[in-house]
């Protein structure tokens, strides 16, 4: 019996690493294509040698064609990214707090307007967003980037059923001691709400920071264009130089990856809560 | 007092209101008008031409082939991401150690961006890739992976399926976790044991997490823009063209705004239908095994 239960738990393992394998594979052989000689790129699945030679070719040029900002890029994308779910983490916190702390008439109402806008198809949208951002003087701004995408109701509904389970007599008692509620939130509620905010924020950074439809239509200057976005128009005339589309692409998930694998502690606390 | 709550909570509220005034409310209304008129999104001129749009795309043949590749994108994603997550799921759930490892390991696909991974995607399957070779090599196949009116939706829909396949395992496990040991040994008690206690155990009491996942996948196949802009532009023939390359290439690359809106309205209805129906269906099948 308990040799079946051994042999069991190894073919369990052995099943684990093998989805694990197919999960990070794609990531690897990204990898590998950014260092491996051009000549063995798609062409070997082991390199025989490693060279650098994709990432100098991405930031200094080849002979024949133009060098691209990548690093120009990789920082639009930087600040666009981080001011975009600043702002959305900000906002987020702000509305769910008015709305399940705050006793004001009309909150169900904007209650109900949020949910009702979360299942709206938002592509319905796109093309007079985008006459409002270019209304508004802000085509080929970072504006245009950063403030349509400023608000996210996702964010404002998970943090409104988080702060609902604060209970209301920690906010009372601050209350009695003179706190008004712009101290609540900084010095209450948000350090209780650490590990939600860490899977909101990752979530918010990654799915702004891939965004492609949206910053590929409203940004058409070389200059200010998004890492994301710049990578998928040079997929074609680039197509012919695989390497350095590796290397961009590694540039790309790098800063994700750390995010995630920095803050993969909270991970599983925090998911629980947005998984219910 | 009261006052002063109201004041603090439409204040506090108020980046909301304002930013769907601006970004929701205005476009909305807007869009609602800008489909009933023939607008080239560049001219100053342009005319209302009441329900021209919505008649040219119904019977146009880019509009009907994205509503047709929607549904084979989801005949293709949604039995395959089910399947791969819940299989991830039930290994996580009995892996007795390093379960949050593999958790982690397991979500790092939905961390990827849809261009990234479609680069390596056309890596992997390009003419002289190993992959390719070993096909051609050792089985004499040479596939044309995204010529192929049926392998280049289902590349796509792989892709896809690894990218989600951690997140909704996520959703299944902590379905899993959340059956309590009770009514399992009450079963044992039943006799219900091996396929019985999967049949009348776990899948019933999974059923709230398998109606997510479903009408989540189901959902996102509306939504499917980067990985075939990126991979096949729509090809070939229009056999990965989605509602949105639809949209998008009519609004901004030939410049018909009015045209493009209409059909972003189509699309609109479409999904909500659609997702409703699938709503319906899987609540009638869940509610005749009672299981709710």
């Amino acid at each position: 019996m308990a040799g079946s239960k051994t042999w069991k738990v190894g073919l369990l393992y052995v099943l684990a690493f093998a989805v694990l394998f197919v999960m990070v594979f794609p990531y690897w052989y990204m990898l590998l294509g950014s260092l491996a000689p051009w000549n063995e790129v798609d062409r070997k699945l082991i390199p025989s040698s490693l060279t650098l030679r994709s990432y100098e070719w991405l930031f200094q040029g080849g002979e024949d064609v133009v060098p691209r900002p990548w690093l120009r890029a990789f920082f639009n994308s930087l600040l666009v990214t981080s001011a975009s779910t600043l702002l959305m983490l900000v906002t987020a916190v702000m509305v769910g707090y008015a709305l399940s702390k705050v006793k004001f008439k009309g909150r169900q109402w904007v209650n109900n307007a949020i949910l009702f806008q979360m299942f709206y198809p938002s592509i319905i949208l796109l093309i007079p967003l985008f006459l409002i951002v270019r209304y508004f003087g802000w085509y080929n701004t970072y504006w245009a980037m950063i403030l349509p995408k400023a608000v996210n109701l996702w964010a404002i509904f998970m943090y409104t059923n988080f702060f609902r389970s604060i209970p209301d007599e920690l906010i009372e008692a601050a209350k009695m001691d003179g706190a008004g509620h712009f101290t609540i939130i900084r010095r209450i509620v948000w350090p209780m709400s650490r590990s939600i905010t860490t899977i909101i924020f990752l979530f918010l950074f990654m799915e702004r920071w891939v965004e492609l439809l949206w910053d590929m239509l409203v940004v058409n200057n070389e200059k200010m264009l998004t890492l994301n976005v710049l990578l998928a128009q040079m997929f074609g005339p680039y197509g012919g130089y695989p390497g350095p589309m590796y290397a961009a692409s590694v540039l790309l998930t790098l800063p994700i990856l750390i995010l995630f694998l920095l803050f993969s502690k909270n991970f599983k606390e925090g998911m629980q809560f947005i998984l219910k | 007092m009261n006052k002063h709550a109201a004041k603090v909570g439409w204040l506090l509220a108020s980046p909301y209101l304002i930013y769907s005034a601006i970004f929701f409310l205005i476009p909305l209304f807007w869009a609602l008008y800008l489909a009933f008129t023939n607008w080239n999104l560049i001219s100053p001129e342009y005319e209302t031409v009441g329900m021209q749009n919505f008649l040219d795309a119904f019977s146009s043949p880019s509009v009907r082939a994205a509503f047709w590749v929607t549904y084979k994108f989801m005949l293709m994603f949604v039995p395959i991401v089910i399947a791969g997550s819940l299989f991830l799921a039930l290994i996580l759930h009995h892996l007795p150690r390093w379960k949050g490892l593999f958790a982690v390991g397991y979500f790092l696909p939905y961390l990827a961006s849809g261009v990234a991974s479609s680069i390596v995607v056309k890596g992997v399957i390009s003419y002289n890739s190993p992959l390719n070779q070993f096909l051609r090599d050792a089985l004499g196949w040479d596939i044309d992976w995204l010529g192929s009116p049926i392998l280049a939706p289902l590349v796509i829909a792989l892709m896809m399926a690894w990218k989600f396949v951690g997140y909704y395992a996520l959703l299944f496990l902590s379905g899993l976790e959340s059956i309590p040991k009770e009514v399992y040994e009450a079963a044992e008690i039943d006799g219900a044991i091996g396929w019985k206690r999967v049949w009348h155990v776990t899948i019933p009491m999974l059923y709230p997490s398998f109606y997510t996942v479903t009408i989540l996948a189901v959902g996102l196949m509306f939504g499917i823009f980067t990985e075939p802009y990126v991979l096949t532009g729509g090809g070939p023939e229009y056999a990965t063209h989605t509602w949105q390359l639809e949209i998008y290439n009519q609004a901004f690359e030939k410049l018909n705004a009015g045209y493009g809106t209409a059909v972003a309205i189509i699309n609109s209805i479409v999904t909500f239908a659609s997702i409703f129906v699938f709503r319906k269906v899987l609540e009638k099948w869940g509610g005749k095994h009672g299981w709710e």
